[in-house]
């Protein structure tokens, strides 16, 4: 009965004990909900598709005969043809990329399979089906026509008919491509003659192991080698892991990070919480205690007073944390092009909330309570209400207030802060972890901005275009340097490599996305005017007649400087010496060589496959327009254009990858300057609510409403102002650390220490208005109550 | 009664103060009327709920009589706002409670500069000299800098008359100030007590201990709210 009495005879008080808890117990459901379902899901749909063990990529064309041969391959579950072709779109006045599937039974597909949405499940020729993210990239809908032009055709309006998921593609929107799903027919309607040339398989054991996978892979295209296929690549994609698993274990991690951090301070604010409740309680302790009420039964009736606390924050809590599950969960499955088909939060989490709202909270109070409950009769019975307090006035606490130039008021308040350590120390904590993390959260992503920036002062180019066949370099740099805004073209060429091995097959880590996993070798002029590459150890090229290789952070791996490393072009080995290695930002595993060694060793000498092209104005504007106008040049010189990359268009397609991070971040950062604010309030409530008495004496001395106000909002300020500046120190070790997780975790690049100005100012302000709001309020009731109320208060 | 309103410092006219409480009304100051004259030693009896505490709450401005009037050292009290009141209580009114109430965030020396710093009544270079001058005064100097826990009951309530000196009020409140000290210790007091009066102060005493009575020279004795020693009723 007394339990109940207590808690309904301060509703506000006890609504704050259970805020306290409902936003703990909040936080980790709605982050543990979150996570849980994302986690299974991203697997669930991923895994769903059958992703292939291995893509096996031969010159010609795999006939039905031969599939079915390698279909009884031993270890081999499945077999399927296909066939990728990067193209482009146009949209608007713009060309695109656009990656073409070659699917050769949409009916029954095998392996990589797709989720049919809306219209046709199988397009006819001259039709596409699109992945559902690419619609806004290609800013169509199903039924619009879109104009494609593949490297060996004419430009051709194919009709969208069908919308199809494919969860084993990031968004379109986010790789700035479009995805398009077509027959082998309406590819030779395109122009293009090729058949299918890629060998998917799928092994029938030990499918998570790469090096199995590897060596069935092997074995399979030595047959094919055998009966006289000519095998140019191998694809293993790590086994069982989405093309952005790294990124979303960065974020999952951080994630859980947080949740804990929620669950602390939570914690921090349930103690804080429970000491005003005890503080409120001396007298009535002292009280039962005179008539025979033991500690353990006291303890006891305030155990059972936290635990119907609990339960009501736990009522209010778990459905609130489901529904900003949901919510979470929904924005991440957004962002990684997943569908959630089974929405239901696992079970462990409501349980986790209920156990942690509950054992966590009588933990963190448990010190309180027992303290409170083992006061002596005496000493409640004597608590009259200023507390007698052992200072020692060499303490720093005390040096520090007494400045000369401070007033008594302003001195009182200084050491009121300090007054009571521990809940001092709880409420900086909160304040601190809330602003260290709201810091770190901006910080990293204005790292991650600086990390973009580099984009453009590396790259000095702002055209890059693949060509399908090799030109003559002079004749056409030529012409392109004669436009107008054009400040300088290079030719270069490229092929995709991987380190060559033993069996010679070029085995590669690339997802079918042709983008996630692959790599790279660049070559080209030495000097070049357009590349200016961040050297973090040895040297950038110098010469140009030497067989030497540069390796981006990507492609290093163990090699170190002067290792000899062999590296396939076009199935071929090649020898090179290493000499340096780059930090690059947005480039797959890439190795840059001399482009006249790379035509010896090609036979290509004077001919290039990519231009390279930089305008003096380097706006996205101008690079746009500039473009267009290179594009037109090329097309009426009858060259063909396999994809054109503009800078701008890489730097908005890398700044989406990092769009899940920041936003998540920023997500949890507000929720821990809301528990922040809310510990500060806690304790400005507590500490003046226990100085009730004090109050209504200071104004028996003289003290007007303005003064005491004044004198705790002071207070508040102050631990506002220490909590900055600790939040400061953490936050700079946090973004240090976030930084380099995430850099190294999701792009192996790590970021740089970045201070966002705006992050600090953001935050101090939060904390001086939050600070005054936790105080006013409290400093308001202070002096509602009249001194005689505050004088008798007990 | 115009003659007799000139020579009072302290005036109540037809005071009652009532609180509403669960049971009804309760009446804890009947029609009181008063006057005390300037430096008296001024001594309120009764017994535990028979309205001493509600007449010293009125007395000093933390509590407003429900009607009537209150008019101390010339200024009408009971119709100034709470802020007016807290300034006109800090340079009127010195208050020394039973538990002397010390801040024990702040030094001996600091509690006792803390009024001046509330009413800005000193300039600040003044304020530590003076604060050293009243402990000087009650004689407690030597405990100046050090903070209230440090210090005996006798000491603390010492720096409590201090604290209520420092504004140099002309009237000192006390509610049983020796209610919580050994004989000797209240002896020593209630001398000092006197010996402001001597200097000019009122000095208004609520307090159960007869065997000090030989240092009041006027002693208002409460019953249910009502005082019934006539000679201080004027109505």
């Amino acid at each position: 009965m007394k339990v109940l009495r207590d808690i309904t005879s301060d509703y506000s008080k006890n609504f704050m004990l259970v805020l306290a808890i409902a936003i703990g117990v909040f936080g980790i459901g709605s982050i543990l909900g979150g996570y849980s379902v994302i986690k299974r899901e991203m697997t669930d749909n991923y895994m769903g598709t059958v992703p292939a063990s291995a893509t096996i990529e031969v010159e010609d064309g795999i006939t039905k005969e031969l599939l079915d041969s390698v279909k009884q391959f031993p270890g081999i579950k499945e077999a399927e043809r296909h066939a990728t072709r990067v193209a482009r779109m146009k949209v608007g006045e713009k060309w695109y990329p656009l990656l073409l599937f070659i699917i050769d039974d949409f009916k029954d597909k095998r392996t990589n399979k797709v989720y049919h949405i809306t219209g046709e499940i199988e397009p006819a020729t001259g039709t596409m089906l699109v992945e559902r993210t690419a619609f806004v990239v290609m800013q169509a809908k199903e039924g619009d026509e879109l104009i494609i032009k593949t490297p060996h055709g004419q430009p051709q309006k194919i009709k969208l008919v069908g919308t199809v998921h494919d969860p084993g593609l990031a968004p379109a929107w986010q790789e700035q491509t479009g995805y398009g799903y077509i027959t082998l027919s309406t590819l030779e309607l395109l122009g293009e003659t090729q058949g299918f040339d890629q060998l998917r398989i799928l092994v029938n054991e030990q499918s998570d192991s790469k090096e199995y996978i590897t060596e069935k892979a092997q074995a399979v295209a030595e047959q094919l080698k055998q009966s006289g296929h000519e095998v140019h690549e191998i694809q293993v994609p790590p086994p069982g892991r989405h093309p952005h698993q790294s990124q979303m274990t960065a974020v999952m991690t951080i994630f859980i990070v947080f949740s804990f951090l929620v669950l602390i301070l939570g914690s921090i604010l349930v103690a804080t919480s429970m000491a005003q409740l005890m503080v409120k309680q001396v007298r009535q302790i002292g009280v039962m205690k005179t008539f025979g009420a033991t500690s353990m039964q006291l303890t006891g009736l305030y155990i059972a007073m936290i635990a119907l606390l609990c339960i009501v924050a736990l009522i209010i809590a778990i459905p609130l944390s489901m529904l900003a599950a949901t919510g979470f969960y929904n924005q991440i499955a957004i962002l990684l092009n997943l569908e959630i088909r089974n929405n239901a939060i696992p079970s462990w989490v409501p349980l986790l909330q209920v156990g942690s709202g509950i054992i966590i909270p009588m933990i963190a109070a448990a010190f309180p309570v027992i303290r409170g409950s083992r006061i002596s009769v005496r000493s409640a019975l004597d608590n009259h209400g200023v507390n007698q307090l052992n200072l020692n006035k060499n303490s720093w606490t005390v040096k520090l207030s007494n400045l000369s130039f401070l007033s008594e008021t302003f001195r009182l308040s200084i050491r009121n802060v300090f007054r009571q350590r521990s809940r001092l120390v709880m409420t900086l904590g909160l304040l601190a972890a809330g602003g260290a993390m709201f810091m770190t959260a901006m910080n990293v992503s204005a790292a991650w901005n600086e990390n973009l920036k580099r984009i453009y002062t590396q790259r000095l180019y702002d055209l890059e275009i693949k060509l399908n066949n090799t030109i003559d370099a002079n004749a056409v740099i030529g012409k392109i340097k004669n436009l107008s805004g054009v400040n300088a073209v290079e030719g270069w060429n490229y092929s995709p490599t991987s380190v060559s091995n033993a069996n010679s097959f070029e085995i590669t880590q690339t997802y079918p996305d042709k983008g996630h996993g692959s790599f790279t070798m660049l070559a080209l002029p030495i000097p070049t005017r357009l590349l200016s590459p961040t050297v973090t150890e040895g040297r950038w090229l110098d010469s140009s007649a030497t067989n030497d290789v540069v390796l981006n952070q990507t492609a290093r791996g163990s090699l170190k400087i002067g290792d000899r490393v062999s590296f396939s072009i076009d199935g071929k080995p090649t020898d090179w010496r290493v000499i340096g290695f780059t930090e690059d930002v947005g480039s797959p595993a890439t190795a840059y060589v001399s482009l006249d060694v790379f035509s010896k060793l090609t036979n290509t000498n004077g001919s290039v496959k990519m231009l390279r092209i930089s305008y003096s104005d380097r706006s996205q504007e101008n690079a746009m327009l500039k473009n267009s106008k290179v594009e037109a040049l090329l097309e009426k010189e009858n060259i063909s254009i396999s994809a054109t990359i503009p800078v701008w268009l890489l730097h908005n397609a890398i700044a989406a990858h990092m769009k899940v991070i920041v936003n998540s971040l920023m997500a949890m950062a507000i929720l821990m300057a809301l528990v922040g604010t809310l510990g500060l309030m806690s304790t400005m409530s507590m500490n003046i609510l226990e100085r009730t008495r004090e109050i209504g004496v200071m104004r028996a001395l003289g003290a007007t409403p303005d003064k005491i106000r004044n004198l705790v909002v002071w207070e508040g300020l102050f631990i506002g102002a220490l909590s900055i500046f600790i939040a400061i120190i953490l936050s700079l070790i946090l973004s240090s650390y976030m930084g380099r997780f995430i850099g190294n975790m999701a792009f192996r690049t790590p970021l740089s220490l970045t201070i966002s100005t705006l992050a600090l100012g953001i935050w101090v302000v939060i904390i001086v208005v939050g600070s005054y709001l936790a105080t006013i309020f409290p400093a308001r009731r202070a002096n509602k109550i009249t001194t005689r109320e505050a004088l008798a208060y007990e | 009664m115009n003659q007799m309103k000139n020579k009072n410092l302290i005036e109540l006219t037809n005071v009652t103060k009532s609180f509403q409480l669960a049971s009804g009304t309760f009446q804890a100051l009947k029609n009181v009327t008063l006057g005390i004259e300037k430096g008296k030693l001024v001594a309120v009896t009764g017994k535990s709920g028979s309205g001493k505490s509600t007449l010293l709450n009125i007395l000093t401005g933390i509590d407003k009589p429900s009607s009537g009037s209150v008019h101390i050292n010339g200024v009408r009290v009971d119709t100034l706002a709470e802020s007016a009141l807290a300034s006109w209580r800090g340079k009127n009114i010195g208050v020394v409670f039973q538990f002397f109430q010390l801040l024990p965030t702040l030094t001996i020396l600091e509690n006792v500069m803390l009024p001046m710093d509330f009413c800005n009544s000193y300039p600040k270079k003044e304020r530590k000299e003076r604060a050293f001058k009243l402990l000087e005064q009650v004689n407690i100097l030597e405990q100046a800098d050090k903070f209230p826990s440090a210090l005996s009951g006798g000491q603390q309530q010492r720096a409590a008359i201090a604290r209520a000196l420092a504004n140099d009020p002309p009237i000192i409140v006390a509610d049983e100030p020796t209610g919580n000290l050994d004989s000797q210790t209240a002896n020593s007091i209630f001398e000092l007590f006197a010996q402001l009066t001597r200097s000019g102060k009122t000095v208004i005493i609520v307090t159960h201990e007869k065997e000090f009575s030989e240092f009041f020279e006027t002693t208002i004795a409460i019953s249910d709210g009502v005082i019934i020693n006539s000679e201080l009723v004027f109505a």
